[in-house]
């Protein structure tokens, strides 16, 4: 039987990249940056309980976000191998079932002092640094695009998608934020 | 987006990103009721004018059901609680 090899080939490869809109100027204009396709944890807790984020980080995981009551995702950069997986789901064990949809979900970071400016286009979620501080996340639509947005810094934000949806998202963006002028950075 | 529902889990959210389902005081007949019991559950409806329960999704958000109470005639919100303490609290009453 022939053996099948499969290759990796990134959501947002192609895509639209370098400058876009008004001139680019570092004071006010935006980054958009292709993440490395790492890793993407579903975790669903036992009612009530809630998971560790150092038990995840112990075990090779990256950052723990709020996805919805009793849900929440792991992600970061690094793509886990099976046992570290396996690792992180026995540290969860009796706390929360842990779902691998790295393969899913494809993250871009935002970033620039307009960001905020840029991102109340698409979205109704009060992003004012005293309602949404950095490490909050919300799942809310960017546009007609379901998207789960995380402040990472004072002037910065991680947006994760449903990798069906990533190419759209990426040219939305790009569109929004042309005003003030953006820098597009693909995959690595 | 004019029309905000405010989500006990995801705080006030444009009416866009959630998705109506149905009346959320009617109860399922028995199984064996008769047809017209079935027919009045699944096809009959009052049309109201003013306050009405209704299941509502948080399709684009935290994906949880959830039950609004609202007023057809002035577009008030008075309640937006999740079905699953909805359904709790009146298994209480
Ligand atoms: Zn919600």
């Amino acid at each position: 039987m022939a053996e099948i090899v499969l290759s990796h080939r990134a959501a947002l490869a192609g895509v639209a990249t370098g400058r876009f809109g008004a001139a680019f100027d570092s004071s006010r204009s935006l980054t958009l940056t292709a993440l490395p396709e790492g890793h993407v944890l579903h975790l669903l807790a036992a009612p009530g309980a809630v998971p560790h984020a150092g038990a995840i980080t112990a075990a090779g995981g990256g950052t723990l976000r709020a996805y919805a009551p009793g849900q929440w995702f792991v992600v970061g950069d690094e793509r886990l191998t099976a046992s570290q997986k396996a690792e992180i789901a026995g540290r969860l064990a009796g706390v929360a079932d842990v779902v691998d949809t790295s393969h899913g979900r494809v993250r871009m970071a935002l970033s620039g002092a307009a960001v905020e400016r840029v991102l109340a286009k698409g979205t109704a979620v009060d992003l004012a640094p005293s309602a949404f501080p950095v490490g909050r996340s919300a799942t809310t639509l960017v546009g007609h695009i379901s998207v789960q947005i995380t402040r990472t810094g004072e002037q910065s934000f991680e947006l994760m998608v449903l990798r069906g949806f990533a190419e759209s998202l990426w040219d939305e963006l790009i569109g929004m934020a042309r005003e003030f002028g953006v820098e597009a950075v693909g995959p690595a | 987006m004019a029309s905000l529902i405010t989500c006990p889990h995801c705080g006030p959210r444009p009416k866009e990103e959630f998705s109506i389902r149905s009346d959320a005081s009617l109860t399922r007949p028995a199984p064996d009721a008769d047809a017209e019991t079935w027919h009045a559950y699944v096809y009959l409806r009052d049309n109201s004018r003013g306050r009405h329960r209704e299941y509502w999704h948080h399709a684009a958000g935290c994906r949880r059901w959830l039950v609004v109470e609202r007023d057809t005639q002035t577009h008030v919100v008075h309640s937006v609680t999740d079905a699953a303490d909805a359904t709790r609290t009146r298994g209480a009453a």
